[in-house]
């Protein structure tokens, strides 16, 4: 029983950070009608970056872990800027293989500028593990699960209360009437652009303990919140959350009580399954399609 | 003159010419192996671009096809199995699998295709890694040299001729495939499904065609790649090679068989140039990030690619003078 506790905290701990690198899918998803498949590999470079501040420029933690959203936050502007503002009157497909070819730059670039070596990066918390009734609890997983459902629980104050969320939701609900109503279009996309590469930066400075920092870490985290977007729905805004967290024990359980070697496959069918069987996600509402 | 109007006529002559220049010039092996590759790409980014420039259904998991077809082909000839009917083999099994995706694309559209298909290679690539008494895991799997008839294609220019022969073949069958009812139809799926569903055209059979006959020509190719290098192991199936794909046949043009062939040579030729190139070479992953840089101008100046370069010019050109014109008026 006590493993069976043990796996569950440990996914909690990994779904919250696919749950934040789906947060920011969803968030560009619902603004601006672009998956944006070089979510990872932009997360992979600010976790970069973090990781130079602290190892090569011998910054404090906490600084480092500032300096790498200052940058995110510069890398969301610009990406959005110079890749997607351009193309926003191409269709879908194109606007999708500019993020692929984004994912081809950015990689690269990465393996240019920081090498392919994987790097060991230390944990937020370091401090004596807790063992409550046998369950060895990490206070790292406690941080990393409560600074999650923080920045998700501003994340929701801002999109349900702000003036900046209810223009959010409004682009997402119909671009042009929110033009009209005096909402600055671009500037939200922007905004949520921001948001995103914020969110995807977090999930891999906190995931680099577990993955160590390289240009290769992310692959896993960026696939597995595809499938929690997937499972949530890009529909709704904590679909994505609740996603995260089911992928997240379900891997490990996976891992625990069936196979070590099979979970990403059996992990993938599950993806392929919920996309046949409702394409929308557990909260997605089913969208009709005009002609 | 006539006769060489005609496109198949065309990819014939343009073949045989193209097979015996290794016999005239004297190439290095390595060149050769570059040509080759060439060719065996060029065979994926046809089978590729009836997918997605035609049919207009996107996949990011066609690079799993193509390891599958290597790895089929390679161990059935490792078994004593004719090469011949080992490559036909390595073709049908992916398009077996291709024939499931494409049920699946039934369902879903864009978006959705693309993240499952990006599921589908990874975990098709996982297969790879784990299923060691098939693949032989990352210690990687040997092929034979290709032979038919007891004619062994051990060196590169005998290989070049075979490699050809193939290409030439799938490129007469593509060009007839699509110019036929079935390419049509294809044509009208991408650009509207519900107008070309109220024309009485099936999507059914229509995505499954396009899925599982893109998953034959990846098949093909990757067996034909096994016994040109004759060593594969699961790392060169995942997505970087799905994106290349995707970047060959968007830079290449879509929707246009000169264009995958096209695409194919720049993207296997110019990163084997630009490792010469001094000063450039020594830049880490270059390649790969004017891959992703042309990708994305491509998509937004030229969507039709480089093979209708001159069309999509003289058509700007167009435009601006009738906007002069209409200015001056």
């Amino acid at each position: 029983m006590n493993m069976f506790f043990q796996s569950i905290m440990a996914g909690l701990e990994t779904g919250s950070l696919y749950a934040l690198a789906a947060l920011g899918l969803v968030l560009i998803f619902r603004t601006s009608d672009v998956i944006n498949f070089a979510q990872g590999e932009m997360a992979m470079f600010s976790a970069f970056i973090a990781f130079k501040l602290f190892d090569g420029m011998k910054l404090p933690y906490p600084l480092a872990f500032l300096g790498a959203i200052v940058f995110a936050i510069l890398f969301g502007f610009i990406v959005e800027r110079v890749f997607i503002r351009p193309a926003s009157k191409a269709s879908l497909v194109s606007k999708m293989i500019i993020t692929l070819g984004l994912i081809m730059i950015v990689g690269g670039l990465a393996n240019a500028l920081f090498g392919i070596d994987s790097h060991y990066f230390r944990k937020a918390i370091v401090a004596d593990n807790m063992n409550i009734k046998g369950v060895v609890i990490q206070p790292n997983a406690i941080f990393i699960i409560a600074i999650t459902f923080f920045i998700m629980a501003g994340l929701f104050y801002m999109i349900n209360k702000t003036k900046m969320g209810i223009a959010i939701r409004a682009t997402a609900q119909d671009e042009n009437t929110a033009k009209m109503m005096g909402i600055p279009v671009s500037k939200v996309y922007s905004m949520s652009w921001i948001i995103a590469t914020i969110l995807g930066a977090i999930a891999g400075i906190l995931i680099a303990p577990t993955t160590n920092v390289s240009t290769a870490m992310m692959g896993e985290v960026h696939l597995k919140s595809f499938i929690a977007a997937v499972l949530g729905g890009f529909g709704s805004f904590y679909g994505p959350v609740v996603g995260g967290l089911i992928i997240g024990v379900l891997d490990n359980l996976v891992g625990m009580y069936i196979s070590l070697t099979w979970k990403t496959v059996i992990v993938y069918g599950l993806l392929i399954l919920t996309l046949i069987i409702k394409p929308t996600g557990i909260f997605g509402k089913t969208h009709r399609k005009k002609v | 003159m006539n006769i060489l109007k005609n496109k198949p006529i065309q990819y014939i002559l343009l073949g045989l010419i193209i097979a015996i220049t290794p016999f005239i010039f004297n190439f290095q092996r390595g060149t050769l192996t570059m040509f080759n590759t060439v060719i065996i790409y060029s065979i994926v980014a046809i089978g590729f671009n009836i997918l997605l420039g035609y049919a207009g259904q996107i996949s990011l998991g066609h690079a799993a096809f193509m390891g599958l077809g290597a790895y089929i082909s390679g161990y059935l000839t490792n078994m004593g199995i004719p090469f011949i009917l080992s490559i036909l083999i390595a073709g049908v099994i992916p398009m077996i699998i291709g024939l499931i995706l494409g049920l699946v694309a039934l369902r879903l559209e864009g978006h959705y295709l693309a993240i499952a298909t990006l599921g589908f290679g990874v975990t098709i690539q996982q297969i790879f890694k784990e299923w060691t008494s098939f693949t032989n895991g990352y210690s990687g799997m040997r092929g034979q040299p290709a032979s038919i008839f007891g004619f062994s294609f051990r060196s590169r220019e005998s290989f070049f001729v075979l490699a050809i022969v193939i290409l030439v073949l799938l490129s007469i069958f593509a060009y007839n495939l699509l110019k036929s009812k079935t390419g049509r139809a294809l044509i009208a799926m991408r650009d509207s499904e519900h107008a070309a569903q109220a024309m009485g055209i099936s999507l059914l059979k229509y995505k499954l065609i396009a899925f599982s006959i893109s998953a034959f020509y990846a098949g093909i190719a990757g067996s034909l790649y096994i016994h040109l290098i004759r060593f594969i192991e699961p790392n060169q199936w995942g997505v970087e090679l799905s994106l290349n794909l995707l970047a060959m046949v968007v830079i290449g043009g879509l929707a246009s068989i000169e264009g995958s062939i096209i695409g194919a040579f720049f993207l296997t030729v110019i990163p084997d140039i630009l490792k010469e190139i001094p000063m450039l070479g020594e830049i880490r992953n270059l390649s790969t990030i004017l891959t992703g840089v042309s990708l994305i101008l491509v998509i937004m100046f030229l969507p039709l690619g480089i093979a209708r370069i001159n069309i999509q010019i003289k058509e700007k050109l167009n435009n601006k003078n009738t906007k002069k014109t209409a200015l001056n008026q």
